[in-house]
């Protein structure tokens, strides 16, 4: 059968413009490397020594697998690792219910929804350094307006907020709920509104009622908008630190001390640079696995006839 | 041909001018030297800038000042001074990090200056400078590493350094009938009754980490109790070191609201802003209660030595100045050291509200500030062996005391097995060191 076929004309080896491709996504490929590999590799080669700013790297003591054997058995990983997933679990879970309802809400054009739409997303330009500030000082127990309110409307013994395990924890979780809702709202509202209407017109010719054109209807058709906020809000949980560090610096206690504000406790408090990145090797390796196992799950990128 | 001529009569005229000249002052080699001095933004230190521009009138050598918040300064510090070519010529450290610095080669022994006739003035007497304040911030490697000894080399002068003194709101004590405690009998006495009454009793740091500790170390030592004992093991298990605990314990469960989240800054301000009726911590907080700036308090404060326990030990702690290995401008360095912590400097900082190191400057400005007096007097009981400032310090300080207090001051829970637990801890992190080897 194949000998039939005319003999395939023998291309050159090295076509005109063959490189053109390649010459134009080195760049990118560069930045990618230098960028992001680099430090991940460097990450990784740190967590093999023993090593603290001030002295040199050739001189640091090479000790093998002993910060990966240590942080294994180390109560102290193991306590902020749930820790973070407590707080992840709590944020985000109430982050997306709050921010889808929000978004459904301010959907349909009511009046002055773009004011609330601007109001709402104003969290969001904050910077995390100041939201930490703003929110300590707001739950201090002195001099805070949260105890003065609490005490003058509803005569609630003045707390201390950011210094009692739960209370602190609490008082993270309400912070980034804060910050993060806008999120989920912003990026759903934008879903919503590319929704083509003769779906959703289509659906209420059929007679839907409101809650089966939202669970229905709406929401499976931006499921994939879903998956990727959600997807971003869990990796953001990994990374955030700068919110904590400044409200409570990871107390009391460990109280509210996430997996990246206790490698960077680990680092630069304590000088165990080797070990921190130890921690940081185990930190990409549960974000990565997070990310596969959504990504495996529901893949925004596999189909896209569902935007 | 004629122009390489002419550069080399200029150049070798020029070589003649400067080996020839004599300087009218020992600053003037240095004038238009700009230095780099990293330092905390504490009060001490803020009022300390009007006297750098007084330097640069004087001597012509330029100051750039960054100011950091204190516990900042390591992380930045450690930095700069681990490059090729720093940008600091002086650093001023936390007594606790002297340790760490020299053994990481990052300092100059300030002898090298002191060799050299051209940048010592005669008239600096260095025997005057506090001996408690000399030895804590400014030398290392004697007894045990940190302490006096023959084997301890000068790298630092005290400036900012301090004690601790009681500070007491005079107004509430008159009001009800409280005496000064001089015993921690009498403190926790005081505290009692003061709780009784719903006045907030006594502010101290007791934020997780570094504060909550330095908080309890306050008691340690008057209570008796150490770190380590003599062959570097750990004894913050024992019940001089639990009885410390304790008294943080009724101070968070008696003091003004919030105290498991207070930082330096915090602990100072319910003071300064009339929410406590005492303050057992630095003695700067004599110079900030009579900053307008700072304190609702001012000529209400009285001053009194730190209660004694089992025996007399207040803090050694502060900041000292040194120069980096790696700073460029080694000798302009010193003449600004120099210059800040002399007689005429000390008194110039006082003028300015900030706090003598010298002991002739305490005893010039007695009349004038009554603190003075009740330091004076307190600079013999300052404890040499306060903490251990050795480069494990850190992790101990912060990773195992800084934890194990946290659970102190914010539960009920009884606190022997939580100082069992971090006495196991900290012999782990020597053990790992390799402090036992000699044994």
């Amino acid at each position: 059968m194949t000998a039939e076929l005319p003999a395939p004309v023998a291309k050159p080896r090295f076509e005109s413009g063959f490189l053109t491709p390649y010459a134009f996504i080195t760049p990118a490929l560069l930045v990618m490397l230098g960028g992001l590999l680099y430090p991940v590799i460097m990450a990784f080669y740190l967590s093999f020594y023993d090593w603290e700013i001030g002295r040199d790297l050739e001189d640091a003591p090479f000790v093998g697998m002993t910060n990966f054997a240590r942080m294994m058995t180390d109560p102290q990983v193991w306590e902020v690792l749930w820790v973070t997933i407590r707080f992840g679990f709590w944020t985000i879970t109430i982050e997306m219910t709050l921010g889808v309802a929000l978004a459904l809400l301010l959907e349909k054009p009511i009046r002055g929804a773009s004011v609330f739409r601007t109001i709402f997303i104003l969290p969001l330009m904050v910077s995390p350094v100041v939201v930490g500030l703003i929110w300590r000082y707001l739950f201090d127990a002195r001099i805070g307006w949260i105890n003065y309110y609490l005490g003058a409307w509803f005569g609630i013994e003045p707390q201390v907020w950011l210094g009692d395990a739960q209370l602190a924890f609490f008082a993270i979780v309400f912070t980034d709920i804060w910050q993060w809702t806008p999120f989920i709202f912003i990026i759903v509202i934008a879903g919503l509104q590319a929704l083509p209407s003769e779906v959703v017109e289509a659906s209420t010719i059929d007679g839907a009622n409101w809650y089966q054109q939202i669970f229905l209807v709406k929401l499976p058709m931006i499921k994939s908008i879903l998956v990727i906020a959600l997807l971003m809000r869990l990796i953001d949980v990994f990374r955030g630190m700068e919110v904590m560090l400044i409200m409570t610096g990871g107390g009391p206690g460990r109280s509210t001390e996430l997996l990246s504000l206790h490698i960077y406790n680990r680092a630069f408090e304590t000088q165990q640079l080797g070990y921190a990145s130890a921690i940081s090797v185990l930190l990409i390796a549960i974000v990565f696995g997070i990310s596969t196992l959504i990504l495996t799950m529901a893949n925004p990128m596999k189909s896209r006839a569902d935007v | 041909m004629n122009s390489i001529f002419k550069a080399g009569t200029v150049a070798i005229g020029a070589l003649l001018l400067s080996t020839g000249a004599a300087f009218a002052n020992p600053y003037e080699k240095y004038e238009g030297t700009t230095i780099v001095v990293s330092w905390p933004a504490l009060s001490h230190f803020n009022k300390a800038e009007e006297l750098i521009e007084e330097f640069t009138e004087e001597t012509g050598i330029e100051v750039e000042v960054d100011a950091l918040q204190y516990l900042k300064l390591r992380d930045r510090q450690l930095l700069e001074m681990s490059k090729d070519e720093g940008e600091y010529d002086i650093v001023s450290w936390v007594v606790m990090w002297k340790g760490e610095y020299v053994s990481k080669g990052l300092l100059t022994p300030l002898s090298q200056f002191y060799t050299m006739g051209s940048l010592v003035d005669p008239s600096y007497d260095i025997n005057d400078i506090a001996d408690g304040y000399l030895q804590n911030g400014g030398i290392v490697g004697g007894h045990k590493g940190y302490m006096p000894g023959k084997s301890g080399a000068m790298y630092g002068v005290p400036f900012g350094a301090e004690t601790s003194i009681l500070a007491y709101r005079k107004d509430i004590f008159e009001e009800q009938g409280i005496d000064v405690p001089a015993t921690y009998d009498e403190l926790r006495a005081a505290m009692a009754k003061l709780g009784e009454a719903g006045i907030p009793a006594m502010t101290s740091r007791g934020k997780t980490g570094h504060q909550v500790t330095a908080g309890w170390l306050l008691h340690l030592a008057p209570l008796g109790g150490k770190i380590f004992d003599d062959e570097w093991n750990p004894v913050i298990n024992s019940p001089e070191a639990v009885e410390a605990a304790q008294v943080m314990r009724e101070i968070a469960q008696t003091g003004p609201k919030g105290i498991p989240t207070f930082g330096f800054g915090e602990a100072s301000a319910a003071f300064l802003q009339g929410d406590a009726a005492m303050y057992l911590d630095t003695l700067k907080i004599a110079a900030m209660s009579r900053d307008p700036k700072l304190s609702k308090v001012d000529g209400k404060v009285g001053f009194a030595l730190h209660p004694v326990g089992s025996r007399c030990g207040s803090e050694t702690g502060g900041f000292a100045m040194g120069i980096p290995a790696n700073s460029q401008n080694k000798e302009a360095a010193f003449l600004f050291i120099q210059y800040m912590t002399s007689k005429k400097g000390d008194q110039r900082m006082v003028e300015l509200g900030g706090d003598p190191i010298r002991i002739s400057t305490l005893q010039n400005n007695a009349d004038k500030f009554p603190d003075y007096s009740v330091v004076a007097e307190q600079l013999p009981c300052a404890d040499p062996d306060w903490r251990p400032l050795i480069p494990e310090w850190n992790e101990l300080n912060i990773d195992v005391l800084g934890q194990a207090l946290t659970e102190v001051i914010t539960t009920d829970k009884p606190i022997q097995p939580i100082m069992d637990a971090a006495n196991e801890k900290a012999r782990a992190i020597m053990e790992r060191e390799g402090y036992y080897l000699w044994q």
